[in-house]
């Protein structure tokens, strides 16, 4: 949450849209998460001369383009490195993350979970679609062993991961999935995320109509349950045991995590006025310190 | 052997013995007589223990380098004899701890030899610890170190600890300068009387980066640890709060540039600090700095290579890295640094470069520099001038990269109303909007290499040490420039005619300055602590010189009369 950002604007979501044409095939799941996007800046007012949109490389890596905000499209798996200097950087800056499952979890995996444990302030939007569509279809980190892809024929010969545990494990402070099929919890979601104070992670499944035939919108829809009401968002071990899935193959869906914590730039600045920093600090006491 | 008020002390033994505060006190307190101090020390990448050694050159004439060997050897342990005593020639002195210690060395002819029983001495006064504080007080009676300057660092030191370890340490201090007094000396070699306390610091090259990095406006760190850089980053960290910067320690040195690369777009002064490992696993965001026009200050503190390498060891192998390191044509801006001065005033150059010219700017300095600490004019904040970058003034539409008579487009920062704008590392046009247009992507190559072109002859012009016709002409780089100044004046004394051209600029290269000075030489010697001669390289590259290349790469720097025997043999 930044509070430049939010209650800024009234602007209807497709003002929100930039003028670069989308170039996702049609039928592809990230449709539904971009105008979730826009939806959720919308319903939350958000000034787009406050917002950084950062992602890495991969078809859902192409988000920035499609948005009015300041917006960096750097390097496969580096969106959340360079997000994270952008955000401890300006504090005063609402930075959001949108990017794709390789991109987050292989390529970018080193960068993941520091995110998380440093508890960045910033949104990180995952179009999980649990495979690799920019360069034409290979097994990603989330990909069943059933897919048969370009790279694997004969099937994935490794186990998927699970990025809700995982987010959950390193100490993200908001952690929520839904599917590109929900628009309107993905909406939800992603206003609760950008809303939270924290390293906020939202998990989206996305269809890939051109590379996944078993990872379906009619899959996702069989797949995902609705999380129960009465669930206690703030109790890890339960958003855990729901991450974990409920034994029969099914997936959560809602938020399963919020907490409040202190954010890494909440603890620079307390470092700054520990030492009782200031812009007009007189170097000379520093360079004093080198005398003999 | 050294001249007349120029002597070389060298004290050695096992780490963590207090090789490293014995040398830091001597260099201190020569300092604070005013004199001119220049360390250099090795130590292994062992995490305790092993060889160390700390050698003091002190003159009261300006010192450029850590000199061709010691004038004084003080061994603490017998492994510290035997890794030396190959350098005992006639003439040279060593204090040595005996008897009491681990070795009973055999003092070669001609050799001045002085046992004092350090060991034994710090045994006797309650702690084995004080042994180096013996070896110091011996020292200073024998070789006339500041007895009065040494008092008062040694003061400054351990007042912070309480008088009880300040006066036993004084009282270890007496107890060495009585135990050198008994001794008869048979030597001549002193440390230069006190003059006139000059106005200086005494600092590490990397404690000096950081400090540079400071008066240059930064306000945004990221670091990974890496030897031999780390301690610019604790520099760093210590005092950028103060002035209300940030210092991130990331996961990896990608990270840390990445990082960086973020905290620039966002509007801030932002640096990383590595070595030669970390600059490689940061090539390809040096490539989208270059691309996206981010300005980025990558400082590399180089080591001996490939790979892992020797980690604690000199060298001067990244240049070709630092260059060409990354996919597609993106070079950058490459300085290097020559002494501890140049880590405070190049640091502040290099950031004030990136924020000109919008680009990746690496400053080298190396493994000798990173802890060699120096006699450096002190520092006035007020006489640095900074650069920002151009910002953007709000007017009209915005276009990121628009195409500029300097070839530099304005910059907006997020928060800037109307500036909104996509940094990227895809081909793009004057928008940032990806373009695939054959003739797009030539033109903004000529405007991202266009705009650092000129850099090359509008840089402070290199130095050239003499003057007129030269029959050898040396070109080198880094700090093997301080090597080859000495041995550049040693060999004028001979009567050699001797010049030199001491780049700071490495890329964009001043091609005709390099050409105009070998105009004016018979022959062009270039040397430098690397296996394929990489200067060499790109001479020969880019210019119609035909050098000669002279190589070492032991893990250790050149000394000067290495230099004058090369010349000699060229000539």
């Amino acid at each position: 949450m930044s509070v430049a950002a939010l209650h800024k604007k009234e602007m209807a979501p497709k003002e929100y849209k930039s003028d670069v044409s989308v170039v996702w095939c049609p039928g592809c799941g990230h449709h539904g998460i971009l105008n979730a996007i826009l939806r959720a800046v919308s319903e939350l007012g958000v000034d787009p001369t406050n917002m950084v949109s950062v992602s890495g490389i991969g078809c859902s890596s192409r988000t920035p383009y499609f948005m009015q905000s300041y917006k960096m499209h750097t390097l496969h798996g580096r969106a959340g490195a360079v997000a994270s200097g952008v955000q401890l950087a300006r504090p005063d800056q609402m930075v959001v993350v949108t990017g794709g499952d390789g991109d987050g979890f292989a390529i970018g995996g080193g960068h993941m979970p520091h995110m998380a444990r440093r508890n960045i302030n910033m949104t990180y939007i995952l179009f999980d679609n649990g495979i690799y569509g920019l360069t034409k279809g290979q097994y990603s980190p989330t990909s069943r062993r059933e897919l048969k892809a370009y790279t694997t024929p004969y099937g994935g010969p490794d186990d998927p991961m699970n990025p809700l545990l995982y987010m959950l494990t390193y100490g993200a402070t908001y952690v929520a999935q839904a599917f590109a099929g929900k628009p309107k919890v993905c909406a939800d979601l992603i206003k609760g995320a950008l809303e939270h104070k924290g390293f906020s992670y939202v998990n989206i499944y996305s269809q890939c109509v051109t590379y996944n035939n078993i990872d379906t919108i009619q899959y996702y829809r069989d797949l995902m349950r609705e999380i129960p009401a009465d669930h206690d968002t703030t109790d890890l071990g339960k958003a855990m045991d729901l991450a974990r899935g409920d034994g029969e193959g099914h997936r959560p869906m809602g938020l399963l995590y919020q907490v409040q914590q202190e954010t890494m730039d909440e603890r620079l600045a307390s470092i700054v006025k520990l030492v009782g920093g200031s812009k007009d600090y007189d170097q000379n006491k520093i360079i004093n310190q080198f005398r003999p | 052997m050294s001249k007349e008020n120029d002597l070389i002390i060298r004290v050695a033994g096992e780490g963590g013995e207090g090789v490293v505060s014995t040398g830091d006190f001597i260099a201190a307190a020569s300092a604070r007589a005013g004199l001119e101090v220049y360390t250099f020390k090795t130590f292994p990448a062992e995490i305790k223990g092993g060889y160390c050694m700390y050698q003091i050159r002190v003159s009261s004439n300006r010192v450029y380098n850590q000199g061709d060997t010691f004038d004084v050897l003080c061994a603490l342990n017998g492994e510290a004899y035997e890794l030396n005593k190959h350098l005992l020639t006639p003439g040279t002195a060593i204090v040595y701890d005996y008897p009491g210690g681990d070795f009973d060395p055999v003092i070669p002819e001609g050799v001045h030899g002085y046992p004092v029983p350090m060991s034994q001495a710090a045994k006797d006064l309650g702690s084995y610890r004080s042994k180096n504080m013996v070896a110091m007080g011996a020292l200073s009676a024998l070789f006339n170190i500041n007895e009065e300057t040494l008092k008062q660092v040694l003061t400054k030191k351990f007042k912070k600890k309480g008088d009880e370890i300040l006066n036993f340490n004084l009282k270890a201090f007496d107890k060495g300068k009585e135990l050198g007094l008994a001794l008869k000396k048979s030597d001549s070699w002193r440390v230069a009387d006190a003059v006139t306390p000059k106005d200086v610091i005494v600092i590490s090259g990397n404690d000096a980066v950081g400090m540079g990095a400071l008066l240059g406006g930064l306000e945004f760190f990221s670091a990974y640890p890496i030897t031999p850089a780390t301690e610019i980053a604790k520099f760093v960290a210590t005092h950028i709060p103060k002035l209300t910067g940030t210092l991130v320690q990331a996961e990896d040195e990608i990270a840390s540039l990445a990082q960086v690369l973020g905290a620039s777009y966002a509007g801030r002064k932002a640096m990383t600090a590595t070595s030669g490992p970390g600059l490689s696993l940061m090539s390809e965001l040096l490539g989208m700095a270059f691309m996206g026009e981010i300005p980025t200050l990558v400082v590399d503190v180089q080591r001996g290579g490939p790979s892992t390498g020797l980690p604690t060891k000199h060298e001067q192998s990244d240049l070709f890295l630092a260059i060409h390191g990354t996919h597609g044509d993106a070079p950058r801006i490459v300085l290097s640094v020559e002494d501890v001065k140049d880590c405070i005033d190049m640091t502040v150059d290099a950031l004030n470069m990136a924020e000109q010219f919008q680009c990746p700017v690496i400053l080298l300095s190396d493994g000798s520099l990173a802890f060699s600490t120096q006699t450096v004019p002190a520092p006035k904040p007020e006489s640095y001038t900074i650069v920002n970058r151009k910002r953007w003034d709000g007017q009209g539409k915005y276009f990121r990269y628009a195409m500029t008579d300097d070839m530099i487009s304005p910059i907006a920062d997020p928060g800037t109303p109307g500036g909104e704008h996509i940094a990227t590392g895809l081909e793009h046009g004057a928008n940032g909007a990806p373009s695939w247009v054959p003739a797009n992507h030539e033109a903004m190559q000529r405007k991202r290499f266009g705009k650092i072109q000129g850099l090359a002859e509008s840089y402070k012009p290199v130095e050239i040490d003499g003057e007129g016709e030269a029959d050898v002409g040396i070109i080198t780089w880094g700090s093997t420039i301080g090597v080859v100044r000495e041995a550049v004046e040693r060999l004028r004394a001979e009567g050699i005619k001797v010049k030199g051209f001491y780049p700071k600029l490495m890329w964009p290269m001043p091609v005709a300055q390099y050409e105009a000075f070998a105009a004016t030489c018979k022959k062009i010697l270039v040397p430098e602590v690397n296996f394929q001669g990489q200067l060499s390289h790109f001479i020969r590259a880019e210019t119609s010189i035909r050098p000669i290349s002279y190589t070492i790469c032991g893990g250790l720097p050149f000394n000067p009369v290495m230099i004058i025997n090369k010349v000699k043999e060229v000539l």
